[in-house]
């Protein structure tokens, strides 16, 4: 009904009365009017006050309003080298990452391969741990004394820089690409690809006119999600960057190591356009073409591929980085059970006892925040998706842009915004649960709703419509229609949220409280002092306890006959 | 499932207002039932976690901390001065206690405790307490410096030796109270200009800027390079762990030292057990706890008996440190060296 109204809307003079009249619709509508009121009021508090606390911050020099700080960043070399750095990083880490992802996905949904069922749970096994893992893991295998280039290859290379930071975001960041792009593969509908075939295209032809040009929005989607989260990424580029520094570090090391907030909030600011500058290439690149199929579903089974030519080199591929990612993983319960990285590699349970007293509370404080923020991620989500996509309301653009934004923002610099907006009245929230809560939320719900709009996207509006026009009310074709259409998005969306919150470091390191701890946080500690038996033993914990919560929860949802994709 | 959404979506308003309500009311009200201290602990976390345990035993003050690095703890205190959330600092570099006077974080307090402590260990105002403190140092890999033929460094020009290009790894000054130290050691070691010619002169070996001061013993640890510049603390606890090839000397032209600090946050929430915590934890007995869980540095009580594995380092010749030209400098300082080693990057 409102897209009726969108369409007849009058050339001029309309704007105003045209909101007046979505209002009134809005008003009519007591659910939909809640929930675009939730969506605000949580977009509005924790993503749009904070920020403007970091502009603002940015924007101050000895009490008067100045662009001072940003000046001083283009002034010196050292700061230009960084922003090139960042965004040459950024760009290969996409690039690599997204055909990786894009690689995995396909294998996993199109071809006849074996193993199908390990290369799904690989393919996300780099996001049920902290950062560290992998880039630690790099060192030890690739490092100057590592396994394989000092014991196999007899060499002394050199790791530290571009390519050991092109190494561990790709397979830190692909994951995310994999799985967006498996939900978006498996909702193409094979008909339309047999039809084409039928028609005597090839496989290839097929492959090159019907799939892909179906997925460019999922593809710029993954890109656009990858390069964010590496410009973001800070526990890679600590470990094993070198001397190739980026900016989310520069970040870190002038707020925190040289005191100057002021100057670190301006680069962050920076740091910021440039993601917002990827989100705009994005929107070119996807344009205003329709990517809808009208059901957004698979109606059949899809016939596999079989052609030896096509699945032989893939699978070779996928088996190479799978086993890659097994080697790395293999290192964290070896090195939680042996006494001395580098060392001593004798048997102890040294560091597992260390971990089970004095980390309890680490590990029961993470679990009781992830596991209630799991559920409101993934219902904000998938609601502001919805509202973005198939409402129109008065701020409906702000709420759109804010909740994409916030994916680009690095996490330090939004936990300082939270600290520095919410620790004074009139909303005190630091040193609670809900702060950490709120946090772990904002880090996970932008992912949700992205990937739900893409899945919206693929979707004909008129089987929603037709429910409307019948008389359903919006929560009414919200519920029985919509969701039920997206279901994998909100469950591999809930999944992912459950991830993220035992697994964020960057933003709630200042958030953290006597009161409430996290075990990324604990992580950190250990890998700062040394102790890489403590910090495996904690990886280990937590790396266990998430693979269970998703066994669990794939369990759970397949007694409700919903498949998340099967693996996980 | 139909009800459901929207059900869990009104449940969500009503407990966010409901959380946000009684946060407010908690942190207006405040417990007053049983005695508290929150601490923010700069220091290895098993030995602030034994502090806070001991503390709790002897006073009945129930304890609680979080870790964090001294930048971030200074970050933090910042950021939260409008309603302080801790009320002790215990542990990190004086510069930084010194940097968080400045603005005005810290509350003044001299424990009566702190009379036996030497002037030079404790700011004069009672702003900050030192409770230990280390020596700068070289640590190296012995089985690399074996298969170069390499002697181990003795004087700071050592490090110049071409054999150590791309082996010498140590902070990040921006990002590490232990680097900021070096750098302000050579400057007072050689003076300003010779001091400057001879970083950037390092800077030739430097294969990498770590971003915290146990960064470069971490690297040591695993054979990842040669040598590192530290606290010689931090390379006696790996050596005392098992890690036998690590080697380590004190300068023997001078060196630069760090006391670490106890301070009690201004605006402190819990001022009278953050008190009671300054006096409890420079006495000999709580300063001798470090030593049980490899925290082995010189301790500033006359009477507390230090680590007998530091005891060796008693004679190491150190240089008259000005912290307070060393803090009042150091964002110039920063900027010059980050211009220095940038424009020359290390192959």
């Amino acid at each position: 009904m409102s897209r009726q109204l969108a369409r007849r809307r009058p050339f001029t003079g309309g704007r105003i009365r045209d909101s007046i009249r979505q209002l009134r619709f809005t008003f009519r509508d007591p659910v939909l009017l809640q929930s675009i009121l939730i969506v605000f009021v949580v977009v509005l508090l924790f993503i749009i006050i904070p920020l403007f606390t970091i502009l603002k911050e940015s924007l101050v020099y000895q009490g008067r309003l100045s662009l001072r700080h940003y000046i001083e960043i283009f002034r010196l070399p050292y700061n230009i080298d960084t922003i090139w750095n960042t965004i040459r990083l950024g760009a290969a880490v996409s690039a690599l990452g997204t055909a990786v992802a894009f690689l995995f996905a396909y294998a996993t949904t199109y071809l006849k391969i074996p193993h199908k069922r390990l290369f799904r749970i690989l393919a996300i096994l780099p996001m049920i741990s902290p950062p560290f893992v992998i880039s630690l893991a790099a060192i030890l295998l690739f490092g100057r004394s590592g396994l394989i280039t000092r014991s196999l290859l007899g060499i002394r290379s050199d790791i530290y820089g571009f390519w050991g930071l092109l190494l561990t975001q790709t397979l830190s960041f692909f994951p995310v690409g994999y799985l967006m792009l498996t939900n978006l593969l498996q909702n193409i509908d094979p008909s339309i690809e047999e039809a084409s075939q039928a028609l005597g295209a090839s496989r290839w032809k097929v492959f090159l006119t019907v799939t892909l040009p179906l997925m460019v929005p999922g593809l710029a989607n993954a890109a656009l999600l990858i390069f964010i989260q590496s410009l973001a990424d800070f526990g890679n580029v600590i470990v094993i960057g070198g001397n190739y520094t980026t900016m989310a570090v520069q970040i870190y090391q002038q707020g925190i190591g040289s005191y100057d907030m002021a100057g670190a909030t301006a680069l962050a600011v920076v740091l910021l356009l440039i993601s917002m500058f990827a989100f705009y290439l994005q929107q070119v690149v996807i344009g205003k073409k329709s990517y809808i199929t009208v059901t957004g579903k698979a109606a059949k089974e899809r016939v596999l591929i079989r052609n030896k030519v096509t699945t032989i080199p893939i699978y070779i591929v996928c088996i190479s980085i799978s086993v890659l990612v097994v080697g790395m993983y293999a290192l964290v319960p070896y090195g939680a059970f042996v006494r001395l990285w580098g060392a001593d590699y004798s048997f102890t349970d040294r560091w597992i006892r260390y971990v089970l007293t004095i980390g309890r509370r680490y590990i029961l404080d993470s679990t009781t925040l992830a596991v209630i923020a799991t559920p409101i991620a993934g219902i904000l989500g998938i609601v502001s998706a919805f509202l973005i996509v198939r409402k129109r309301f008065p701020g409906k653009k702000i709420i759109e842009s804010s909740i994409l934004m916030a994916i680009a923002l690095p996490g330090t610099v939004i936990g300082l915004g939270y600290v520095l907006s919410y620790n004074a009245p009139p909303l005190i929230l630091t040193g609670g649960a809900l702060i950490l809560v709120v946090a772990l939320v904002i880090r996970s719900m932008p992912v949700g709703t992205r990937s739900a709009i893409a899945a919206l996207k693929q979707i004909d509006p008129s089987i929603e419509e037709a429910a409307n026009i019948c008389g359903a009310s919006s929560h009414k074709v919200f519920t029985s229609v919509t969701i039920p259409l997206i279901k994998p998005v909100f469950f591999s969306s809930m999944v992912y949220a459950f991830i993220r919150g035992m697994t964020l470091v960057s933003t709630i390191i200042f958030l953290v409280s006597a009161r409430w701890q996290m075990l990324t946080v604990a992580i950190m500690n250990q890998v700062d002092q040394g102790l890489y038996g403590a910090a495996n033993a904690y990886c280990l914990v937590l790396i266990i306890m998430v693979g269970f919560v998703m066994i669990a929860m794939s369990f759970i949802l397949k007694r409700m006959s919903i498949n998340i994709g099967e693996g996980y | 499932m139909k009800r459901v959404v929207s059900t869990i979506l009104k449940t969500l308003l009503i407990a966010t207002v409901i959380a946000v309500g009684s946060t407010v009311a908690v942190s207006a009200g405040g417990g007053q039932e049983t005695e508290t201290l929150t601490i923010y602990a700069g220091l290895l976390e098993e030995h602030a976690a034994l502090v806070a345990q001991e503390f709790q035993k002897a006073t009945g003050i129930k304890t609680s901390f979080v870790r964090m690095s001294g930048g971030e703890i200074l970050a933090r205190i910042r950021a939260e001065s409008a309603n302080p959330q801790a009320s002790i600092w215990y542990g990190g570099g004086s510069l930084t206690f010194i940097e968080a006077d400045k603005l005005g974080l810290l509350e003044h307090y001299k424990s009566p405790t702190a009379e036996v402590i030497p002037d030079q260990l404790k700011d004069p105002n009672g702003a900050w307490t030192g409770i230990y403190s280390g020596y700068l140092g070289f640590v190296a890999d012995q089985e690399w410096l074996d298969s170069v033929g390499m002697p181990m460094p003795k004087v700071w020009d050592d490090l110049l030796d071409p054999r150590l290009k791309g082996e010498l790894v140590y902070a990040h000054p921006g990002s590490s109270s232990t680097a900021y130290n070096v750098l302000v050691t050579m400057l007072q070691l050689k003076g300003e200009e010779a001091g400057w010619e001879y970083l950037q002169r390092l800077n030739e070996n430097v294969r990498q800027y770590t971003k915290s001061g146990s960064g470069g013993g971490r690297m040591i640890q695993l054979h990842e390079c040669g040598v590192t510049i530290g606290y010689l603390h931090d390379a006696i606890a790996f050596k005392r762990e098992g890690y036998d090839h690590i080697v380590f000397t004190a300068p023997a032209d001078g060196t630069g030292y760090e006391i670490g600090a106890v301070a009690i946050i201004k605006g402190a929430p819990e001022l009278e057990a953050a008190k009671k915590f300054v006096d409890w934890c420079l006495t000999p007995a709580a300063q001798e706890l470090g030593k049980t869980v490899n925290a082995l540095q010189f301790l500033t009580n006359p009477d507390a008996v230090p680590p007998e594995e530091v005891i060796q380092l008693k004679n190491t010749k150190l240089i008259k440190q000005d912290d307070e030209w060393a803090g009042a400098n150091r964002s110039a300082f920063l900027e010059k060296f980050n211009t220095l080693t940038r424009t020359t990057p290390p192959k």
